[in-house]
């Protein structure tokens, strides 16, 4: 699964620094890039399976749907952030540890900018992905079928 | 084949609880023994009559509306035909058919209408003479225009109804009666159209062997509604309401000697008011005659549905019942002055508390809640995208804006709340239910909470539960239709989800 998801990161979002290569390392070795991608796909399936299925409100509109959107993809963004800070800082890594405490490497510097583009990209992963799975799973609904139209 | 109860409503009475009956009918209650059609049959001379008429537009929107849902099985699920659709082989639907037509009393005098005035008066000499017709007839009944009715005067509703029997209407009936059918005959005793015509249709029911099918009629189960005096008038003129108790005891008197000893009919059914506390506005007839709907023209209704049930018990033999002529009287389990469901017996609150719940929460519902649902809510929309077409919704705004909707099911709706409404302003009042609003949908049954507690308790007793289970079944198979057929739709969706709901919020079981 990681030979899915890596490629996303550091090929399709040219999110791949060879200078800091053990931090990618660690991500793919570590499972942290299984984790960070099934964050944009589970997260969305949960959040339009509970808006298209859960979610009884007959008077649901277009508005509701943008809102149900943005909070699947801010919930998206913290848990990536929150995935990949502690994937990268918390790792048990040793040659990772050394290198992040050493600031000649400007590996931390480097590091701490990760979570938020990984929370950026998954953020817009789960926008397109959450789009997709709303025109799937509208068909089935019973309440919401109408939306977003 | 079919099995049909034709139903004979004489007077003003009857037309109004023939209404009573239409309403139970559209709201779901169905008549037992399968008993499949019903043939309400009105017998006025006054066409202008606001009682008559508001009866023959219920009855023609039923039919309307009826005609166009496909395989009822909720509201409107009993059928109702005419006469005339039944002789004919016809779908006509006009209200006219509902009336059989009485000639010559449009415009005559009730003298002109006897000719009176090619009698004699030399009493010595003459066979037929005016002074005879005197002692039967005050100059007032002579003078008396026959298009309003016989005023309280069954010694004229006699005359004059006796020629109906002759008339095409009544032929037709006889040629669509068949051996499994019945007749039910509502009338009331102190008035002068049904106490006159009830034993006069009875005797012709059982003797008159001209009518075509007579062997069939003759032994045919009857069963009857007499109505004993329940309302009162203002005001005291031609009609004077002090004598309906007086005449009431006289046409008692002479049913019991010529129709009850003699077992002419199968059951019959007395129902009145003690003290006639009701007062309504006087009129003696034309389009002032309105009177307001009354509890009991509901509670004779339900004569029609027992009558069905016990239908097994009645047989007849050479124009007599079998058994003695079965006498029931209608009672309430509670005395109240305002009745609601829990006041009535158990058997009858049954019968007629959840078809009717449900009826009003849809009645209300269009009223005050479909404005909110409309475009927005998914059961009303039909341009939803990347959805297959059965997903899309036929009762999309452009339905609600049709004329078939605004002139047909609206206006029946109307009819049903006015209904409704007049019982709950008559004495004895009959007020099952509450006043609500889009919050407090759900509290529509007087002294019944709905119980359910959802995450939002606040809109568990509104109206968002019906649009919520609206969109749930739009979808269903049995919903689905086409755009032609939106009445099947919406009187099928209606009919599930407002049984859904009350059933949920354990309002009933």
């Amino acid at each position: 699964m990681k030979n899915i998801f890596a490629p996303i990161y550091e090929t399709w979002f040219s999110i791949y620094e060879p200078n800091y290569r053990l931090l990618f390392d660690t991500l793919y070795n570590g499972n942290g890039y299984i984790y960070l991608g099934l964050s944009f796909i589970i997260i969305p399936l949960i959040c339009w399976y509970l808006f298209y299925y859960t979610w009884k409100f007959p008077y649901g509109n277009f508005l509701h749907w943008l809102l149900w959107m943005l909070i699947a993809v801010v919930i998206v963004f913290a848990s990536t952030w929150s995935i990949a800070n502690s994937e990268i800082f918390a790792s048990n890594n040793q040659k990772l540890i050394e290198a992040l405490n050493d600031p000649e490497t400007g590996y931390k510097e480097y590091a701490t900018s990760l979570p938020t583009m990984y929370g950026s990209i998954n953020s817009l992963m789960a926008l397109l992905l959450g789009f997709i799975f709303a025109l799937f799973m509208k068909r089935y609904s019973k309440v919401q079928t109408h939306l977003p139209f | 084949m079919a099995k049909k109860l034709y139903i004979f409503g004489i007077g003003g009475t009857g037309a109004r609880v023939i209404k009573a009956l239409t309403m139970l009918l559209a709201s779901g209650c169905k008549l037992a023994k399968d008993f499949d059609t019903v043939v309400p049959i009105l017998i006025d001379p006054d066409t202008a009559n606001g009682d008559l008429n508001r009866t023959k537009d219920i009855l023609r929107l039923y039919q309307e509306i009826r005609n166009q849902v496909k395989e009822p099985d909720g509201f409107f699920r009993q059928e109702i035909k005419t006469i005339n659709e039944l002789a004919n082989n016809s779908s006509d639907i006009s209200p006219e058919y509902f009336q059989f037509k009485l000639d010559g009393t449009d415009n005559s005098t009730f003298e002109q209408y006897i000719g009176f005035d090619s009698l004699s008066e030399d009493f010595l000499h003459s066979k037929d003479d005016k002074n005879f017709i005197r002692l039967l007839y005050s100059t007032q009944n002579l003078k008396s225009e026959l298009k309003v009715g016989f005023k309280g005067n069954p010694n004229m509703g006699a005359i004059v109804l006796n020629q109906f029997i002759n008339s095409e209407d009544f032929k037709k009936f006889g040629q669509t009666f068949n051996s499994e059918d019945a007749i039910f005959t509502v009338n009331s005793i102190f008035g002068g159209t049904g106490a006159a015509g009830f034993p006069l249709l009875l005797k012709n029911f059982r003797g008159n062997e001209n009518l075509p099918r007579h062997a069939q009629i003759k032994n045919a189960p009857i069963g009857g509604i007499t109505y004993l005096p329940y309302y009162t008038l203002n005001k005291k003129d031609e009609i004077n309401a002090e004598s309906f108790e007086e005449k009431a005891k006289i046409a008692l008197d002479y049913y019991n000697r010529t129709i009850i000893d003699q077992k002419r009919i199968n059951a019959l059914y007395f129902i009145g008011n003690k003290g006639s506390t009701n007062v309504e506005e006087y009129a003696v007839g034309g389009p002032e005659q309105k009177n307001k709907a009354h509890f009991l023209e509901l509670a004779g209704a339900l004569a029609v549905f027992d009558f069905c049930e016990n239908i097994n018990a009645y047989s007849c033999s050479n124009g007599q019942a079998i058994i003695d002529t079965q006498i029931k009287e209608f009672g309430i389990e509670r005395d109240s002055d305002s009745i609601s469901f829990d006041d009535l017996n158990i058997s009858n609150s049954e019968q007629i508390a959840f078809p009717l719940s449900k009826f009003k929460l849809y009645t209300d519902y269009l009223n005050k809640g479909l404005g909110k649902a409309m475009n927005v809510s998914r059961w009303t929309k039909s341009n939803i995208k990347l959805v297959g077409e059965s997903q899309n919704s036929v009762l999309n705004e452009s339905y609600f804006n049709s004329d078939r909707y605004k002139n047909q099911i609206n206006k029946f709706n109307n009819h049903f709340d006015d209904w409704i409404d007049e019982m709950a302003k008559n004495k004895p009042a009959f007020n099952p239910f509450n006043d609500t609003n889009w919050d407090t949908a759900l509290e529509l049954v007087k002294n019944r909470k709905p119980k359910r507690k959802g995450v939002f308790p606040y809109f568990e007793k509104s109206f968002m539960t019906l649009d919520t289970e609206n969109c749930n079944l739009i979808s269903q198979i049995e919903i689905r239709t086409t755009k032609e057929q939106g009445h099947t739709a919406l009187i099928k969706l209606f009919g599930q989800t407002t049984e859904r709901v009350l059933k949920k919020h354990r309002l009933f079981k």
